[in-house]
């Protein structure tokens, strides 16, 4: 009963619960404990996909001594081994094309871009804001910022970013991106990618109300919302009309964190337990 | 090579460089007939030691990126800017935006937002009203600014 229990809780945990989460719009007024649970289901995802296999041994084999059952342990490893090598094929392939393109835009910028202490300046009319994340990370604004925001809203926008550096929301965003492609295409959960994207940025807003107020954090993104082309390929709306109606609401009742932290403790130790009981 | 420190210093000169071929483009006009690794060289006498090899490196390595061209003149080579710095600059801004698959890009670089509809823009002012109003009620809020003010006007 266990491995089929493990199995259908890698589904449900890869596929269904990504859909439903993308669903729960109030945990967004908790970013960072709803960033805990997005983790935890892809964490607990790939425990019970690894464990599934190995679950059904003690099933099949009963008492006996498992290694004397070799033509039943050996599969049960490949299964596992199968979900392992996935993971390190999509992390190898989405780490080397993120770093390459890291690489090749900083260095670019560092060429064309005039230098600051905290940042590089394109002189370009545009306005645009974006960080490189990686060792040598660099936050990038163009002349067209810096003459449409008075300093106040620019110190948010500088924050915004910054913490997007301190806290590498990149490598979060990176493991996310990899669990995605290491899924099987039918399994996958579009929203899943979708929704983490906003809850860093939700993180990083707050970073910047901590730093420069509600007001200015709010005005920034208003005025870098109207004067920016929005990004037509994406399907999806932008992020601009979410996280200002985030900040006009204020901060989430406490429960919700509460709530969104026993669900990743729970998430991650269900398979965990599902396979100690298996063997027990 | 984590402590290697020449890759941050060869970036550094490839700036140099680069900034002195447009200075010397722009100042020639048209008739700009690029520059040889010597009178890139000449540019940093008496700034910084700099040995000719070292020139040459940096020069190669901004031509395999293309944004340098060569051509021979005799038994040197003589280098331009592949574009000028504007251009290169718009182009950079564009690689922010076109130039990855949409997952990857939202992914490789962190932009502070990715703009907003005429419908969208709506939504925002209404939620930016409710939050100017809760200020002007509590003062305390909206004076909190420029606390670090280490951003530089220009």
């Amino acid at each position: 009963m266990i491995p089929f229990v493990l199995a259908a809780l890698a589904v449900l945990l890869v596929w269904v619960a990504p859909g439903l989460m993308a669903r729960q719009k109030g945990f967004r007024r908790a970013p960072r404990s709803a960033l805990w649970a997005w983790q935890a289901v892809a964490v607990g995802g790939i425990l019970a996909a690894l464990a599934a296999a190995p679950a059904a041994l003690p099933l099949l084999v009963g008492d006996d001594d498992p290694m004397a059952h070799l033509w039943l342990v050996v599969p049960a490893v490949l299964v596992s081994a199968l979900v392992v090598v996935r993971l390190l094929v999509a992390g190898h392939r989405v780490g080397t094309r993120l770093r390459r393109v890291r690489t090749d835009h900083r260095e670019l910028v560092d060429i064309v871009a005039q230098h600051d202490q905290r940042m590089r300046i394109l002189q370009h009319p545009t306005p645009t804001a974006y960080c490189i994340p990686g060792r040598q990370s660099r936050v990038v604004l163009s002349q067209g910022v810096l003459d449409a925001l008075p300093p106040d809203q620019l110190e948010a926008v500088v924050a915004h970013e910054e913490a997007h550096l301190r806290g590498r929301h990149d490598l979060l965003l990176e493991f996310f991106s990899v669990v995605h492609s290491a899924v099987p295409e039918p399994l996958r959960s579009p929203p899943a990618l979708g929704e983490v994207r906003l809850l860093v940025e939700a993180l990083a807003d707050r970073a910047a109300v901590r730093h420069s107020g509600e007001l200015a954090t709010a005005r920034a993104l208003m005025t870098l919302a109207g004067s920016q082309a929005p990004e037509a390929a994406l399907g999806v709306g932008t992020t601009a009309p979410v996280r200002l109606r985030l900040l006009a609401d204020g901060p989430p009742h406490p429960a919700l964190s509460v709530i969104a932290y026993s669900y990743a403790a729970v998430t991650v130790t269900l398979p965990l337990v599902l396979l100690g009981l298996a063997w027990a | 090579m984590p402590h290697s420190t020449s890759a941050p210093r060869l970036g550094d000169l490839e700036r140099v460089v680069m900034e002195h071929l447009w200075d010397a483009a722009s100042l020639a006009g048209p008739a700009f007939g690029g520059a040889t690794v010597r009178q890139v060289l000449a540019r940093f006498e008496g700034e910084r030691e700099i040995a000719y090899t070292t020139v040459m490196t940096v020069l190669d390595r901004l031509s395999k990126k293309d944004l340098v061209t060569r051509e021979r003149d005799g038994r040197a080579w003589r280098y331009f800017p592949a574009d000028t710095r504007e251009a290169l600059t718009a182009q950079t801004m564009r690689r922010t935006l076109d130039d990855m698959e949409v997952t990857d890009r939202r992914t490789a670089l962190l932009h502070f937002l990715d703009g907003a509809t005429n419908d969208e823009l709506d939504d925002i002012k209404a939620a930016l009203a409710e939050i100017e109003a809760r200020a002007e009620g509590d003062p305390g809020t909206s004076s909190n600014t420029g606390r670090r003010s280490i951003i530089r006007r220009r």
